[in-house]
């Protein structure tokens, strides 16, 4: 059997934190963080803790005769989802560990995983656009409401996509989306009084809600990480906030109760 | 009422394809993405229909998605919440987050004191209902993927790889 020689301290930490980074920016929840980091530490003969927090990970590293080796905290980027990357991490380290793969072996899959949004970006737009129509047909609308819908989600999109590009706070980038869409249909319902309208504005704004940490939030708080929980938590509420905040204002501009 | 029900499988599978989309989804996963939110929502609708609660209906719904993902999870070689995220969101109650939201803005500028209590009546009712449904529908897609850990039937499979490399070393020694 191939023996495999104790790899660089420095080189394995680092290597641990990338992962682990990459995976709480593209949306795992903590338990995956810790398992998928601990499972791969393990394939080098090698403990890890974690300290997992929503913007920094700290990790130290114990080889078997409990000689403290290595630790290091690196600071995790805002969250930018891509299940993709997920589902391809958790992939590669079964491998690493059934396979036996080196770290300079894993530092090269690294740069080959496909960090890039996967779906080109008219698709996402027409899609979510779609997704947003749908929504609508589904809480009862119309066609001219799927239609207004359909508009008002492609647009509050583009200007989300865009607003981000200029790096502005995120979820200042939220209410802007929020207020786009809501507008636009409010715009169509101002005039066309004598339609019903209802439908289409309340479901224009919806391709925002923050599912993924809302449901990574209560997934936390089960697992027993608190306050990963009530951080994820507090975090959804206020891009809640963001959104009620934009309907508000489009809401108020055109008097629509 | 069959059609009716029939139409809507097709639309809650379009809007699970667009948050796959926005999400980032593997590819392979999208078309099990497009039946898992068709089925996990016609059963809610499905449950509304016979009138037992909205809340049960969505409890119901979110804990078949749950099962149904962790199935594919299987099948497609991808972690059970790249399925089960993007089909549980078609089913958020925006309408009633939209009403309780709109109802608090009516309440701070109403002045009659019986319109209040009927306007107070109904925003609480809505956003209650938003409140449970969407409690309800995150404990009802988590209980799922908790109890049929994907992790515990891999982790088997590689200690008995490894006893059986360590058998070999002693062997060798």
């Amino acid at each position: 059997m191939e023996i495999v020689a104790k790899p660089n301290k420095y080189e394995l930490g680092e290597m641990l934190l990338e992962i682990g980074s990459l995976l709480i920016v593209s949306g795992a929840n903590t338990e995956r963080v810790k398992v998928t980091i601990s499972r791969i530490a393990s394939a080098f003969c090698c403990d890890s803790d974690l300290m997992i927090t929503n913007h920094a990970l700290m990790i130290t590293l114990t080889y078997k005769d409990h000689i403290k080796t290595f630790t290091s905290v690196k600071w995790v980027p805002n969250m930018h989802l891509n299940f993709n990357l997920i589902s391809d991490i958790s992939t590669m380290s079964w491998k690493i560990v059934e396979e036996k793969w080196s770290v300079e072996r894993i530092n090269k899959e690294m740069k080959l995983l496909d960090r890039k949004p996967l779906y080109p970006r008219f698709a996402v737009l027409f899609l979510v656009a779609l997704a947003g129509a749908s929504f609508c047909r589904l809480f009862g609308g119309g066609l001219i409401e799927m239609i207004l819908c359909f508009s008002g989600s492609f647009v509050g999109l583009f200007v989300r996509q865009e607003t981000m590009k200029l790096k502005f706070n995120f979820y200042l980038c939220i209410f802007f989306a929020a207020l786009t869409s809501s507008f636009l249909v409010g715009l169509y319902s101002f005039w066309n009084p004598e339609g019903e309208f209802i439908h289409a504005l309340s479901t224009s704004v919806l391709f925002l809600i923050p599912g993924v940490p809302m449901i990574n939030s209560f997934s936390d708080l089960i697992d027993g990480n608190i306050l990963n929980g009530t951080t994820r938590g507090v975090n959804v509420l206020v891009i809640a906030f963001a959104i009620a905040l934009g309907l508000m204002v489009s809401l108020l501009i055109f008097n629509l109760h | 009422m069959d059609f009716a029900l029939l139409e809507k499988g097709i639309w809650l599978g379009c809007a699970g394809i667009g948050f796959a989309v926005l999400f980032n989804v593997p590819r392979r996963t999208l078309g099990i993405i497009y039946i898992i939110a068709a089925l996990g929502g016609l059963l809610k609708f499905y449950l509304i229909s016979l009138e037992s609660g909205l809340v049960f209906a969505a409890l119901c719904g979110s804990s078949l998605i749950g099962f149904l993902s962790v199935l594919a999870a299987h099948y497609r070689k991808a972690p059970p919440m790249t399925f089960a995220l993007p089909a549980l969101i078609p089913m958020i109650p925006g309408f009633f987050a939209y009403k309780a939201m709109v109802g608090v803005m009516k309440l701070t500028a109403e002045q009659d004191p019986e319109v209040y209590t009927k306007l107070f009546f109904e925003t609480v009712k809505n956003g209650l209902s938003a409140c449970f449904i969407i409690l309800a529908l995150a404990a009802g897609v988590a209980i799922p993927l908790l109890i049929t850990r994907k992790e515990t039937v891999k982790r088997i499979k590689t200690d008995i790889v490894l006893e059986k490399q360590l058998e070999n070393l002693e062997e060798e020694n």
